[in-house]
């Protein structure tokens, strides 16, 4: 919950004010990740001391968003789990740790379960521009609920898309890993698992 | 509370907290060694207790640095990895207000998020990619120009058991401004690995105002308000 509340006051930070936030603007519709502008993170704890932060490159996102009635909105979401990046500043043995932890067993076993998957399932709002979206997390082949905490931060128009509408998001949950039986190194890294989403989705066409 | 004490570890561990004398196997304390030791180590929180009073270089391998800022007018938080940077800490977990710490980072080195093709979408750059784009073109990073951020410590502020504020010089775009960071103390761990060298974790995070180092591109459609977190890890030097 603190990761969240960081995130949220950072965006306060950002806005000229929060009354800039409407939903009015946004049309109802289906909408596309824009994946220029769209972040997520997978952090763990390390050793205790450190936040260990893993970067999905590769995502995709659809929305059927409906301003007038948000939590009748649906999302699915698409993760590459072979995309990834860390800091790790040997160039020979980032591709060792890289290789390791996309396909190894013990870890996202990205040739056995290429895919990660997220299927909304109900939404609920806790304020005005914040809510809840639960649903089906499908990692390392095991299914099971997810709620993320949403906050929707605004719409607008930028000329080179034209009409289409752009809205933007910021999502986080924390999930236990061993939930799905992603076990390895118990003692050095968390069970618990920060997930945390910043971007932007465009209108469709 | 300015002299210097001996640490002793549960392990039998004797760190020199002066002059950098950190050799684990110079247990020449007999006469340094009065009770007050003891007194002092028992009052530290619980994570500062079995620490190293010494200098610290940063785990490359477990440490994140970014600065994001927000997109389109707030609409997303644009998120920036700087993958090429260091620092070095003087630590006294007695006396953790009198800490120094310097920061160098090269801002040619980044990685963001960016699928899309764009050398398509950007035919007029000189640029091959917008990580090359966001590091050397004059009116992002410069990194030309400017090959190294830096900050310096200056001050600190404790705020609480593991808490504080970390005062220093931020040098950026050529300009040297102070900033605060938040900073909190993780806690120490020892691998097997690193044998008896301690191993040190903090968080820090900061925002700063982007236009007073003069980077004032595409405003207010990108925010002025960066916010810079760090998580890592710092190791005993040897």
């Amino acid at each position: 919950m603190r990761s969240l509340a960081l995130a949220v006051s950072a965006l306060a930070l950002t806005l000229p004010g929060a009354a800039q936030v409407s939903l009015s603007g946004a049309d109802e519709g289906t909408y596309s990740l824009e994946k220029n502008h769209a972040f997520l993170t997978w952090s763990v704890k390390h050793a205790g001391i450190s936040d260990y932060i893993v970067n999905f490159t590769e995502f995709d996102a659809t929305l059927n968003f409906d301003p007038e009635n948000p939590t009748a909105s649906t999302i699915s979401v698409l993760i590459n789990p072979l995309a990834i990046e860390t800091h790790y500043p040997d160039a020979e043995k980032k591709v060792e740790w890289h290789d390791k932890l996309t396909k190894g067993d013990k870890y996202f076993n990205a040739e056995e379960f290429p895919e990660i998957t997220f299927t909304s399932t109900s939404a609920e709002l806790t304020s005005e521009f914040a809510g809840t979206v639960t649903g089906d997390l499908t990692f390392l082949g095991v299914t099971k609920p997810v709620t993320l905490d949403v906050t929707y931060n605004g719409t607008t128009n930028v000329p080179w898309f034209g009409q289409r509408d752009l809205i933007g998001f910021n999502a986080s949950t924390t999930i236990d890993r061993t939930e799905w039986g992603l076990t390895a190194n118990g003692g050095a890294v968390s069970s618990e698992v920060q997930i945390e989403f910043s971007g932007e989705f465009l209108q469709d066409e | 509370m300015k002299f210097n004490i001996f640490l002793s570890s549960a392990a039998g561990l004797v760190l020199a907290a002066c002059g950098g004398a950190n050799t684990p196997s110079a247990p020449t304390t007999e006469a340094e060694t009065p009770p007050p030791v003891a007194k002092t180590e028992n009052s530290l929180h619980e994570k500062l207790r079995d620490v190293a009073a010494a200098d610290y270089s940063l785990d490359k391998s477990h440490a994140f640095l970014t600065f994001s800022v927000g997109h389109s007018g707030g609409l997303s938080q644009y998120r920036v990895n700087f993958t090429d940077f260091d620092a070095d800490l003087d630590f006294d977990p007695t006396n953790p207000e009198a800490a120094a710490l310097l920061v160098t980072i090269n801002p040619a080195a980044v990685e963001t998020n960016y699928p899309g093709d764009y050398q398509g979408t950007h035919a007029d750059s000189p640029y091959e990619t917008w990580n090359e784009d966001l590091s050397q073109n004059p009116q992002w990073l410069n990194a030309g120009e400017f090959p190294e951020i830096t900050f310096t410590s200056t001050g600190i502020n404790r705020t609480g058991d593991l808490e504080g504020e970390v005062t220093g010089d931020l040098n950026f775009l050529g300009q040297t401004k102070p900033v605060t960071l938040d900073v909190t103390y993780n806690g120490t761990a020892n691998v097997p690995w690193l044998g008896e060298r301690d191993l040190i974790g903090f968080n820090a995070s900061t925002t700063i105002t982007r236009s007073e180092w003069g980077m004032g591109a595409f405003l207010p459609l990108i925010g002025d308000e960066v916010t810079v977190a760090f998580t890592g890890e710092f190791v005993q030097d040897e």
